[in-house]
């Protein structure tokens, strides 16, 4: 309620607020506060300094609706006084327009394409809806905010309220009873309502709704429909939807996978728009900013950039996750605190083919490298070894990243390893390891039997292989073997009632042949006959 | 129409064509009121299903052969569903657990209980119990058994159950135990060539016996093979003559082919285009014991003396290892790796002889 009060109170003096500098110690009130019923945002921003130079007389109540407005270096290089970082560097470096991001121009295209096609379909079709997919910290709800500022759209975000009891004593009901609302009913009557009405502060007639905060109910419990829910929105909803989901490595954990099934998107014309991890040279160009930024005046006393060494371990070591790399930049550069160990990667790369330069990553923080299984299946088919013959990739390393699904891991090494062998002596061995460890895992008593098999596996593969095929080959899927039924109609009648008794490997191995050519001749006669009996009449 | 397997097939004990003294010694075991589990065991066309079929229309009269057949659906615990025919009469039921592969615990558990509890609605002049047929007992898995021992154990009362099997080695000691072992042989080349002969007879066919001896070779006394075989033959050429072409198994003819590829070249390429048959094979739902047999018979056959006994070696192992594994795959391709090994260090040997 503070929030509401300041607001009103802003908005009067507004054009006074404008001349005065903000106080550094003013937080968002209200950001993330928000209870279901309480649909409006009353997400407030901090008045911008740095434009008023340059803009005409602000009409008072833009300053409410600003809202992904925030204090940017950029500002800095142009007008007024330079901008003090504050606390929050997630906040201080949000980018303000689209230039600003760090996310590829192509994809912001696309999402402003979208935004386009929404604001032409606005009249006949207002319930647009778009979904948001990529690794953490690709920029995805950045992109979105600038864009949203840029096309002046409201941004209403549902987020999981708390639960709270709901005390029901209405009038001359004497009862007490209370209760937890249905967090599928309060996501519902937020689609239905943050897209119809406004709020009374807001000026915008134009809406956009975000949910990237998906109701656990969705997720967890199968009866909660969440296409039904989709249903009922394109047809009462007022205002594009967009959901902004995180990829998750596991298939069962992807939200995008669970609840945005192909039919599904294709029913409800969901564009679908996934992000890639920032490219290291984008976030070198956004972290080389943020570090101009620092060495203002203002901005010396607390912090110092850090050397270059650590600032491009940082973005070798956030793996295109610019979010964890503007942490450990706010970490390492502030001040009285010594410099981060680096630890040297072993991985040499040609630096634009200049030179060769050796990579380092943080030794202690920065996101732990993930290993996709296509990666380690090139380091067990085509194994690299040290000058002093060593393998580079030990076989336990690879062994320890799928020690979770060894009998997945060890079929693709089979269905992959025998092109890049030229010996069919060496294949012998590699062979006869998979035979081994397809044994090892099959006995499912012992746990650490199966890590044994896979370690088994992976090494029979990478050491067996004396004289490798070197050159590119495609990998595949292991082949699943399911019997099906083959027999048709006819052959089935052929047999008779006891087909249903005759397993399926007994009719392959005794009855298939003999009887497809029985039938067969059967049918040629038949129809022989008939056309015989034709001629007749 | 039918196929000559099911129409000639005897339906009584009397009139079974070969091993007399049993059928005799299985019409005693009807006549007392009591009867025990019972376990056929015996070679793949050898009579096993004939017999307990005869069996049963001796028990229950002609009411057994009104067969009907049904689809029956399974939840596993695991939530899956499961799909397996049954072949049934009002006082049995034939299934073959083995279909539902590793979920055949949970077929054996819920259908046979479901049968074993249910009791006949008229008792006169019927038996008190019913029967249930298990085909393939011997593909069970060693949770199936365990789980059927208990139903055993607990309906005897109300059902019979009847086993047929291959071999009795895979079966556990607790079910062999329990259960009354019938050894149905495979007939012999005599038997079956009277029979080829007078199923032509009544079929209103002349039959050379030549032609009916190549058949017999040609079935390895599997006697439903002769006679889909003989059928097939006659429905390619119908008056029979003494050397015409009796039609092969197409598995058999591809095993074959895989054979001689193997032979004629050892390379890991070579090797990779092996496992595409193989797994056409399996895909079929050729068993991969099956294929094992068929593959290190043919190889033994085509190699030189000085590596057969190797050969066989290896192959053991592997067909030991095949059988504790799950990826059948792995070790018929291991298999064939491990010939080609020897056969092309064999060659090499061979040349280098020959130069000196």
């Amino acid at each position: 309620m503070s929030a509401r009060k300041k607001t009103w109170v802003r908005c009067a003096f507004s054009e006074m607020n404008l001349t005065a500098t903000p106080t550094p110690s003013e937080t968002m009130p209200a950001k993330r506060t928000r209870s279901a019923s309480n649909v409006s945002s009353f997400r407030v921003s901090r008045s911008r300094t740095p434009s008023i130079n340059s803009m005409p007389t602000p009409i008072p109540d833009a300053e409410l609706v600003d809202l992904t407005a925030m204090d940017d270096d950029q500002d800095a290089d142009i007008t007024g006084p330079p901008p003090e970082v504050k606390e929050n560097w997630m906040e201080s470096f949000e980018p303000a327009t689209s230039d600003d991001l760090a996310v590829h121009p192509k994809k912001v295209g696309e999402l402003r394409d979208w935004l386009r096609h929404c604001e032409a379909m606005r009249k006949k079709f207002p319930a647009q809806m778009c979904l948001l997919t990529g690794p953490t910290g690709a920029g995805k709800t950045a992109t979105l905010r600038v864009l949203a500022k840029e096309f002046g759209y409201q941004l209403q975000e549902w987020i999981n309220p708390v639960d709270c009891e709901v005390i029901n004593a209405l009038g001359d009901q004497n009862s007490g009873t209370s209760y937890v609302g249905s967090h599928l009913e309060a996501f519902k009557s937020f689609l239905l309502r943050a897209s119809r009405y406004k709020s009374l502060l807001d000026s915008q007639n134009k809406r956009l709704l975000l949910v990237e905060d998906f109701p656990n109910v969705l997720l967890s419990d199968k009866e909660a429909n969440f296409e039904e829910l989709l249903n009922e929105y394109t047809a009462y909803g007022k205002s594009p939807l967009v959901f902004i989901v995180a990829d998750a490595k596991s298939r069962g954990l992807n939200i995008s996978y669970r609840l945005f099934p192909d039919q599904l998107k294709a029913k409800h014309r969901i564009e679908h728009i996934s992000f890639n991890a920032i490219a290291s040279t984008i976030m070198q160009k956004s972290i080389k900013t943020f570090c101009s930024v620092m060495q203002q005046p203002q901005n010396k006393a607390t912090y110092k950039v850090p050397s270059t060494a650590v600032v491009d371990s940082i973005v070798v070591g956030a793996q295109g996750d610019i979010r964890n790399a503007l942490i450990n930049l706010h970490l390492s550069s502030l001040k009285g605190v010594p410099s981060m160990p680096t630890k040297q990667l072993n991985v040499s790369v040609a630096a634009k083919g200049r030179k060769k330069k050796m990579q380092s990553t943080l030794k202690s923080i920065g996101r732990d490298e993930s290993i996709t299984l296509m990666h380690a299946l090139g380091r067990v088919l085509n194994p690299k070894f040290n000058e002093d013959k060593t393998m580079l990739h030990s076989p336990e390393e690879i062994t320890e990243a799928f020690n979770t699904e060894p009998r997945n891991f060890v079929n693709f090494i089979h269905a992959n390893y025998l092109p890049h062998f030229k010996e069919i002596d060496d294949v012998v061995v590699a062979i006869n390891d998979l035979g081994l460890s397809d044994c090892m895992l099959n006995e499912y008593r012992d746990d650490t039997l199966s890590v044994m098999g896979l370690n088994v596996a992976i090494r029979g593969v990478m050491t067996a292989n004396r004289w490798p095929v070197s050159g590119w080959m495609p990998v595949r899927g292991p082949k699943r073997i399911d019997i099906k039924p083959q027999a048709t109609l006819a052959e089935q009648r052929l047999v008779g009632v006891g087909y249903a008794g005759i397993s399926r490997t007994l009719y392959a191995t005794e009855y298939c042949s003999l009887v497809k050519s029985i039938a067969g001749k059967l049918v040629e006669t038949n129809s022989s006959q008939s056309t015989d009996s034709n001629q007749v009449f | 129409m039918a196929l000559w397997v099911d129409k000639y097939r005897p339906r009584e004990l009397s009139k079974l064509d070969y091993h007399k003294d049993q059928a005799e010694n299985l019409r005693n075991l009807c006549k007392q009121s009591d009867f025990p589990h019972l376990m056929f065991y015996g070679p793949s066309g050898a009579g096993k299903k004939t017999r307990i079929m005869c069996l049963l229309r001796e028990m229950y009269g002609s009411g057994v052969e009104r067969l009907r057949s049904e689809t029956m659906t399974f939840t596993t615990p695991s939530n899956r569903k499961v799909e397996v025919m049954t072949v049934s009469s009002n006082y049995h039921l034939e299934v073959n657990p083995s279909d539902a592969g590793m979920y055949d615990r949970t077929v054996v558990i819920d259908l046979i209980k479901q049968v074993a509890q249910t009791h006949q609605i008229e008792i006169s002049g019927q038996r008190e119990f019913k029967v249930i047929v298990i085909s393939e007992g011997d593909e069970l898995t060693k949770d199936a058994q365990h789980a059927l021992r208990r139903t055993m154990e607990k309906y005897v009362a109300t059902c019979r159950i009847i086993i047929s099997v291959n071999s009795t080695s895979r079966i556990i000691p607790a079910i062999r135990s329990r259960c009354l072992g019938i050894r149905v042989a495979a007939p012999n080349e005599t038997e079956i060539v009277s029979i080829l002969q007078n199923t032509c007879k009544r079929e209103g066919l002349a039959l050379p016996v030549e032609l009916a001896k190549r058949v017999v070779d040609k079935s390895e006394r599997n006697l439903r093979r002769a006679l889909l075989m003989l059928e097939a033959a006659k429905v390619a050429k119908a008056p029979f003559t003494a050397n015409q072409e009796i039609p092969d198994l197409d598995w058999q003819v591809f095993l074959r082919e895989t054979a001689s590829q193997i032979i004629s070249e050892q390379t890991p390429a070579k090797l990779e285009k092996i496992r595409e048959r193989l797994y056409e094979l399996l895909i079929q739902g050729v068993p991969p014991n099956l294929i094992f047999r068929g593959l290190v018979e043919q190889l033994v056959s085509n190699c030189d003396m000085s590596i057969k006994a190797k050969t066989l070696e290896f192959a053991t192992e592997y067909e030991h290892r095949m059988q504790s594994g799950a990826k059948h795959i792995f070790h018929l391709e291991a298999f064939v790796a491990q010939f080609m090994n020897i056969y092309k260090k064999f060659l090499s040997e061979l040349v280098m002889t020959d130069d000196f």
